[in-house]
């Protein structure tokens, strides 16, 4: 796979239902919108009915929660067909996904379970991504998810996983600014370290979200909270590094109005846009 | 211990039901807890209505034995319920409307994102200039989202009231047993209740017979009686397309996947 993805500078925010009749009855101030892949895979009625009208509109970049590139059986056939049929109908931005696996063995846990950071769990992991790419005849973003638990006899911090995993498919990156803000706290390690890690030529789109406090001092990523002070802090550093690539909130739960997220969306540019000066 | 056998240990702990608070490590616990609540949450999103009638406790003790007793397989979440009416007739014996209601509500939403197929109507048969022997051998194929069962409650009737919010006062009359048909026409999902001879002669095109065959169960005297039928059938949209043995599927123009 040697295919590029060119850098697209924008702002968007996720697709979400309670959205879809403001962003379809007038023009938004979005230059792209992020959908989750599987909400429109395998579908038609009004959920298609709707996605095409919104692309009629905007750019769309498809993001994905179920691809499980770190699964040790494997990627699911079916699946990635219905992935591929999606994309031949909308023409996306990119197709991204995390860092994880979800299920094995016929399980699908609907969640995104953390990996060992090992040799073995890159072989299986960049084997996956390759053929996913091979698949959809595309490079994929991937994006660093929150985790809760790390393992015994890990070889790589998570931004080495990320960035061998580049290197070795030519994949890109999602970085979800957030995700890196919660697993460092929940792992102690400076979020500033993984983003100094982190190749910045392959990073095309970040993620910014809200979490929640946990019990026993975790963080939770449950993106149900508008962003927080200290994770506009890291994204001001991760565009230091990174330039003005693509940047969405992800609101999945609590949602608020659209003009609500449009306005922490305008927080994001004015950001970005100081930076750039 | 290979990348399987962890993933494999991990999805059996995550699934485990008889594991105490404190004996996984806290972020197991997060995840044990995240699992478990987004089955949840996907099972009361499915099932509104029948949760609002058989109440929250009922509800959520129904849906923590289907998430313990049927772990999800698809890679859609919005799948994870398909079994659950089955589970609820199981659960709730002697209230056939609860799992009938929860049948109705969940056929209701695969209708709505149901593949997109096209209708057939009936100017699309009258050009195609079929013969008396083409009617005979007609196969036809069913709507985006067409489902049926056997129904012996006012299912349907419940299901308005609580849609209207006035289920308080809903008194379940004793219905006779009829077949509930679900399906979607342009992007509206519909459904109906059919007599049983009305569903007999449609059942012989749901299982893909020949037309004539449902000619045959209308008897030479309801003939008119299923030409009446066919028209409503043909009106509602209930039909997709049609073929004949040794001809391809026809389509109407424009016909979509």
């Amino acid at each position: 796979m040697s295919q590029t993805i060119q850098p697209f500078t924008g702002f968007g925010l996720g697709l979400r239902k309670e959205h879809h009749a403001e962003i379809l009855a007038c023009a938004q101030p979005l230059d792209f919108v992020e959908i989750i892949s599987e909400n429109f895979m395998a579908c038609g009625g009004r959920p298609l009915h709707t996605l095409d009208a919104v692309r009629e509109r905007h750019r769309v970049a498809m993001h994905g929660v179920s691809l499980s590139l770190g699964s040790a059986h494997g990627l699911d056939r079916a699946y990635l067909a219905e992935l591929k049929a999606l994309a031949q109908r909308i023409d996306p931005l990119w197709i991204s996904d995390h860092l994880c696996w979800t299920g094995i063995q016929g399980f699908n846990s609907h969640d995104l379970l953390p990996l060992p950071y090992t040799e073995e769990a890159l072989d299986i992991c960049a084997a996956n991504i390759a053929r996913a790419q091979d698949v959809l005849e595309r490079p994929l973003l991937v994006e660093n998810p929150s985790s809760y638990l790390s393992f015994v006899g890990n070889c790589f911090s998570e931004w080495q996983f990320l960035a061998a995993l580049t290197e070795r498919t030519g994949c890109y990156l999602l970085l979800d600014v957030n995700n890196i803000y919660v697993s460092g706290v929940n792992h102690s390690f400076d979020p500033r370290a993984f983003i100094a890690g982190i190749p910045a030529d392959r990073v095309r789109q970040m993620h910014l979200a809200g979490h929640s406090q946990g019990s026993d001092g975790m963080l939770i990523d449950t993106h149900d909270a508008p962003v927080c002070p200290e994770v506009w802090e890291l994204y001001t550093c991760a565009v230091q590094r990174f330039g003005t690539c693509a940047t969405m909130i992800e609101r999945d739960d609590a949602i608020p109005p659209l003009s609500d997220l449009l306005t922490e969306l305008d927080q994001a540019r004015t950001a970005a846009a100081a930076l750039a000066a | 211990m290979t990348l399987a056998q962890q993933q494999l240990a991990f999805a059996a702990e995550l699934r485990a039901d008889d594991a105490l608070p404190g004996e996984a490590s806290p972020g197991m616990q997060i995840y044990r807890n995240a699992y478990r609540a987004r089955l949840l949450s996907a099972l009361e999103v499915s099932y509104e209505r029948t949760r609002a009638w058989v109440g929250e406790e009922a509800f959520a003790a129904a849906a923590c034995h289907y998430v313990i007793s049927q772990p999800p397989r698809d890679w859609t979440l919005d799948s994870y319920g398909a079994n659950f009416p089955a589970v609820l007739a199981c659960l709730f014996t002697g209230d056939d409307e609860v799992a009938e209601l929860a049948w109705l509500e969940w056929y209701l939403q695969q209708a709505f994102a149901a593949p997109d197929r096209a209708e057939l109507n009936g100017a699309v048969l009258a050009q195609a200039g079929l013969d008396d022997a083409d009617w005979e051998q007609l196969r036809l194929t069913m709507a985006s989202g067409f489902a049926a069962r056997e129904v012996r409650r006012d299912c349907t009737g419940l299901w308005q009231a609580l849609r209207s919010g006035v289920s308080a006062g809903f008194v379940l009359e004793p219905a006779d047993p009829g077949m509930l048909i679900v399906w979607r026409q342009g992007l509206t999902p519909h459904f109906r209740v059919l007599s049983a001879g009305e569903f007999a002669a449609l059942d012989c095109l749901v299982r893909n017979k020949p037309f004539g065959a449902a000619a045959t169960i209308a008897g030479e005297a309801g003939a008119a009686q299923l030409g009446q039928w066919f028209a409503q059938w043909l009106n509602e949209g209930l039909f997709s397309g049609f073929s004949l043995p040794r001809a391809p599927l026809a389509r109407p123009p424009g016909a979509g996947c």
